[in-house]
């Protein structure tokens, strides 16, 4: 009978012959550089949520109005919002160059009897597809085309 | 709760990739301009006009791409924040946490919809 997937599943129902102890975190762990760069691409969450919410205010904003629209441009100018922006761009780009050196090494070996391209096809996809985005994405926005 | 969590998990996760790839992918060109180019005077305050703003976001294309951008992050970092609760926290709090989190994610979602249909 079909259940929801359990990650416990695979725990053994008896404990096997060898006595081990219950596996423990390093002390210090999360300053060792491969944790590090784990938990920065976790933290980069927080960031996200933010920049979601302040683009959620602006678009708010946007559909309020003329009034509401030239005061959140004000509001942007505050050196809070810059650093938080700058701090989002070094986030957006860091998380980019990690997931994109992941994702390729994520691909099935094949679907069906479809292989996937060469894992520096896929990267260079990759980078291709969010450089081509970002420039598209800015000319429109800071009005240099349309 | 565990069970519903679980039983959403392909949701979830569906939007958290989605987040990382298409959330990540749009927002820098709009980190760019929105967050530091016109606030700083690199990109002229014209590209902002609340009129030019307002054709660009309330075509269909604009819409479309003003949901991506609210929605997919979200959920990236409702995600990552839950994964990172668990890297600090172990999992005995996790169903707490994951619950808000997705709370938080959802409830921004729904006004992201709203904020991009009020345009």
């Amino acid at each position: 009978m079909a259940r929801p997937v359990n990650p416990h599943a695979m725990t053994p129902s008896r404990p096997g012959r060898t006595r081990t102890a219950p596996p423990q975190a390093p002390s210090g762990w999360y300053t060792q550089p491969r944790m590090l760069k784990y938990l920065l691409f976790d933290a980069t969450g927080i960031v996200y949520l933010l920049v979601g919410f302040v683009a959620l205010r602006v678009v708010w904003a946007l559909g309020s109005g003329d009034a509401a629209w030239a005061e959140l441009l004000r509001q942007l100018q505050n050196p809070l919002y810059i650093a938080f922006h700058v701090l989002a761009l070094v986030s957006v780009v860091f998380v980019a160059v990690r997931f994109f050196s992941l994702f390729p090494k994520s691909q099935p070996a094949h679907i069906g009897p479809a292989k996937p391209p060469p894992q520096p096809l896929i990267l260079a996809g990759l980078y291709a597809a969010w450089i081509g985005v970002t420039l598209v994405v800015t000319a429109v926005l800071a009005g240099w085309v349309l | 709760m565990k069970h519903l969590l679980l039983k959403l998990e392909p949701v979830i996760w569906l939007l958290f990739g989605q987040g990382i790839l298409i959330g990540t992918m749009l927002l820098t060109g709009w980190i760019l301009v929105v967050g530091l180019g016109v606030p700083l005077g690199i990109v002229s305050p014209d590209a902002l006009t609340f009129a030019r703003a307002h054709d660009l976001a309330s075509s269909l294309l604009g819409r479309l791409f003003l949901l991506a951008l609210l929605v997919l992050p979200l959920w990236k970092g409702a995600h990552h924040v839950r994964s990172l609760s668990i890297d600090y926290g172990g999992l005995g709090r996790d169903t707490a946490v994951a619950t808000v989190m997705y709370l938080i994610a959802a409830v921004g979602s729904l006004l992201a919809i709203i904020a991009v249909v009020r345009l």
